[in-house]
């Protein structure tokens, strides 16, 4: 009689992996008590191609695998096992050698499963029979296992999700009212009031004789415009209070088309008309409340809240609002761009909200604003629309040149301006930078004339600190104010790009600095130090070393659209043409780590940001590895366009 | 050779059935050594852990036996073995405790010879491997000299001795330092999750898991023969 304790614990080790999750516990502990353990050091031989099969099938416990076909003397790797992965099927199913070598890749744990007893098992159990068959069947194909093809393999995945949880939503086309009310743009504003009135409606919409749209009348429009003014506007045509244009749009919008634009356009109503323009038939109407009654959590809300917003401790819960809406949106698979495109937009009006009380504020203590143009820049992580968890705020501000002698005074007002909004954003929730880059520091609040200094002398003299500064700054976003201004420096930081020589050499360099992990979990990728030590740094091991990609090749090759890391590797697929797979893959990289550190964030109450690789699930690791391939790629082709391994440190 | 002289006395009362079969078993395959030329892969070592009431060799008694076999390299799951022994006296409550032994289960186990009869039936003349070897060894003897009149013939590894012969080389001192060869630091050093420890089970399966790395080890620096390994 084996031992009950430690048959257990193999049983117990087994049962985490596909496909003996499902087993009987009784049939479980009867492979457990067969199973063979065997310890491998790095460079050992599993089995060769061409080897005579052996008569155990193989499972890693820790550790990792390579798997290659040998072709014409070069190896191919065609796939790398680590925890829980199954190789060697073959032998089950008959057939006399095998076709691929396995090699040890690190130190690794193997049980050995004896085929005659897996043979038994499938005989009696049809999830294993599958499952088994599904392996072999990959076994056959000697495989190249491209991301792409990985990714395609993910997205379908996410797709049956979708279909099951999500159907009801935003994938779900907004039904828009077709039964219209109309009236011409000649009836007195009562007589339209009578007909809304009648009617029971919050709007009418006004017509030309063709049907095309030309305005609308809204309860607001009513209330604003006629009751608050004086004298007797009752009798005016309606198309002098009507507000016009009216927002057109094609019909087969879904909720998530609406929601998107209604958080765009900050609108209610949309006009559905034959060709989505004002010049053609109406068809329908598609309000506010049509979109949101057709779904519950509802970003618009949320929008439309802090834009109505008096105080500040309003915004917090906004805020916390919207964060349980990335919990729904995540549980659900929602697409990563669509996602971070909301909590961006509500993040940008936080701000923009916190700036305005602040004016007011500043106002209120007798602070006069200076009839100058500026603009609040986010940068980093926000300044990509990256940021779905609220982590530390990286912001400056950046106004217009003072006239001669007011300088001082004009930069009183904007630091002062600064103070109060970045402390109003850590009420929001948005920590403080720990290296202080934000706009109530005097350094970062500065006219236009001493940002583009800044940026030359980074620019001009590549140093580490500069390309420190370089990689937060250059991701700066215009989020409130004079767009121009920003503009005006994005253009001068292209031009001292062109002028001085070697910068984007040293930039891309610098992009080079995190390394892939190549080993996988536990030994080589996880982090030494003791805070987090076992954890996996997602942040600069992975995602940085994309954007930090992105970033240096938007900037040589001259986008002037402020843009995320995967809408600038989608930009890059367009400028790039040989590159144009790569960069896809990137997008589909770098949209996973998004998910990944937000998941993982939700669950921790964190930043997201450290990792353990055994919370990770089997798909979500084989995920990550393809993801290091492609950050191993397009770090290879960085090196490559800049020939970086001529420069020297 | 006093060995010799234990084996054959023994033989002589089991041609007298003075002695059970099983024992009889396995005096008869004691009686040759195995070959310091034989490949360890050929080797079957049983790794095994004993739990007992306490910490005096003369006093404490035997509450249960854990074991797992390991041959050509391979931990074999199916090839284990794990008793719990019925014992009148258990001792004092905070050993018990330590051992995650109810009183209850000592009660449930079998008598001290049949556990130890059990035992040398499934050990053969494999090669014993223990974490602290002297210490089980010495428990498993006293209950065969008083029942049997033998002892244990197997030749034995100590893994923390293996360890600190393959860490510092054969003189270091390990009294100096003791602790650095504990169970719980020499698994943390090569990588083993702890699991069940306090079991005589597990802790076999853990030291199993040890010896299995200390041999890959060993056969770096050339250990890959019963003799090399045994220093026979």
């Amino acid at each position: 009689m084996p031992s009950n304790t430690i048959v257990e614990r193999v049983a117990a080790d087994l049962s985490k992996y596909p496909p003996f999750d499902v087993l009987d516990p009784s049939v479980l502990l009867d492979l457990a008590s067969c199973i063979s353990i065997h310890y491998h050091e790095e460079g050992e031989v599993i089995f060769n191609k061409g080897d005579v099969l052996g008569d155990a099938s193989f499972m890693v416990m820790k550790g990792a695998i390579r798997l290659f076909d040998t072709i014409d003397g070069e190896e191919v790797l065609v796939d790398l096992c680590d925890e829980g992965d199954i190789f060697g099927v073959r032998a089950i199913f008959g057939g006399s050698t095998y076709v691929l070598s396995a090699h040890v890749a690190e130190e690794s744990l193997v049980y050995e499963m004896p085929i005659e007893k897996i043979r038994s098992l499938i005989a009696a159990n049809t999830s294993l029979s599958m499952f088994f068959a599904g392996e072999f069947a990959k076994s056959m194909q000697v495989m190249e296992r491209t991301l792409t093809n990985a990714f395609d393999q993910h997205r379908v995945r996410y797709n049956e999700q979708s279909c099951r949880s999500f159907l009801e939503h935003e994938t779900l086309e907004v039904k828009p009212v077709t039964n219209v009310i109309t009236c011409s743009p000649d009836i007195s504003v009562r007589a339209a009031a009578k007909i809304m009135s009648d009617c029971n409606i919050g709007s009418i919409l006004v017509v030309s004789p063709e049907n095309h749209p030309l305005g609308i009348i809204t309860d607001t429009d009513l209330r604003k415009k006629v009751v608050a003014q004086p004298g007797s506007v009752n009798e005016r045509p309606v198309h002098e209070i009507m507000s016009s244009p009216v927002y057109t749009i094609t019909g087969g919008k879904t909720v998530a088309d609406m929601v998107m634009l209604m958080v765009k356009t900050k609108l209610r109503h949309f006009c559905i008309t034959e060709d989505g323009t004002v010049d053609s038939p109406l068809q329908g109407i598609i309000s506010e409340h049509d979109i949101i009654t057709s779904e519950g959590n509802n970003p618009a809300v949320i929008m439309k809240e802090i834009m109505a917003a008096d105080q500040v401790e309003q915004l917090k819960k906004e805020r916390d609002k919207a964060e349980n809406l990335l919990q729904v949106y995540i549980r659900q698979d929602v697409a990563v761009h669509f996602i971070s495109n909301i909590i961006t937009e509500i993040n940008d009006a936080l701000i923009v909200k916190a700036i305005t009380f602040a004016i007011a504020e500043l106002e209120h203590d007798g602070f006069r604003r200076p009839a100058l143009p500026f603009c609040w820049l986010s940068l980093g992580s926000e300044g990509r629309k990256e940021q779905l968890l609220r982590t530390d705020q990286d912001n400056a501000l950046l106004y217009a040149d003072p006239p001669e002698g007011k300088e001082e005074e004009v930069h009183d007002y904007f630091l002062a301006l600064g103070r109060k909004v970045t402390a109003m954003l850590v009420e929001t929730g948005f920590e403080q930078c720990p290296a202080e880059v934000m706009a109530s520091n005097p350094q970062w609040c500065q006219p236009v004339s001493v940002w583009k200094k800044y940026f030359s002398r980074w620019i001009q003299n590549p140093e580490p600190k500069a390309l420190m500064h370089s990689t937060i700054f250059f991701d700066f976003r215009p989020v409130y104010g004079e767009a121009v201004l920003a503009m005006e420096l994005k253009r001068n930081i292209f031009e001292e790009i062109a002028t001085g020589r070697g910068f984007l050499e040293f930039f891309a360099k610098n992009a080079l600095q995190n390394p892939p992990p190549l080993g996988f979990f536990r030994n080589f990728m996880v982090e030494k130090s003791r805070d987090h030590a076992n954890e996996f740094d997602i942040k600069s091991r992975a995602m940085m070393p994309l954007s930090d990609a992105a970033r240096v090749l938007a900037y040589e090759l001259r986008v002037p659209d402020y843009l995320s890391t995967s809408e600038r590797f989608r930009k890059l697929a367009e400028l790039m043409t040989p590159e144009r797979d790569l960069c896809l893959e990137a997008v589909g990289a770098y949209e996973f780590l998004m998910r990944l550190r937000v998941v993982n964030g939700l669950r921790l109450v964190s930043s997201g940001r450290y990792i353990n690789p055994e919370n990770l699930n089997k798909i979500d690791r084989q995920m990550l590895r393809n993801v290091f391939a492609t950050i191993e790629q397009v770090q290879k082709t960085l090196n490559l366009r800049f020939q970086l391994d001529y420069i020297r440190d | 050779m006093i060995d010799r002289a234990i084996i054959e006395a023994g033989l002589f009362r089991c041609r007298k059935k003075a002695l059970p079969p099983d024992v009889c078993r396995y005096l008869m395959e004691n009686r040759k050594k195995i070959p310091a030329k034989k490949p360890l892969n050929e080797v079957r070592f049983v790794v095994f852990d004993t739990e007992t009431t306490g910490f005096d060799l003369k006093t404490d008694k035997i509450i249960s036996i854990g074991a797992i076999a390991l041959t050509a390299q391979r931990i074999e799951v199916g090839d284990s073995f794990e008793v719990l022994v019925r014992q009148e006296k258990v001792g004092d409550r905070e050993a018990v405790s330590v051992h995650g032994l109810l009183r209850k289960d000592i009660a449930s186990g079998i008598n001290e010879i049949s556990a130890v009869t059990a035992f040398l039936d499934y050990i053969g003349n494999s090669v014993l491997v223990a974490q602290h070897a002297g210490f089980d060894i010495t428990m498993v003897n006293r209950v065969l000299w008083k029942n049997f009149g033998i002892r244990l013939f197997n030749d034995v590894v100590d893994t923390a001795s293996l360890a600190k012969r393959l860490e510092k080389g054969p003189y270091y001192n390990l009294a100096h330092k003791a602790g650095e060869y504990r169970l719980d630091n020499l698994c943390e050093r090569y990588n083993i999750r702890l699991h069940d420890r306090h079991t005589s089970a597990g802790d076999a399966y853990l030291t199993a898991q040890l010896f299995q790395r200390l041999l890959a080890k060993g056969k770096k620096s050339g250990i890959d023969t019963a003799g090399s390994l045994l220093m026979t």
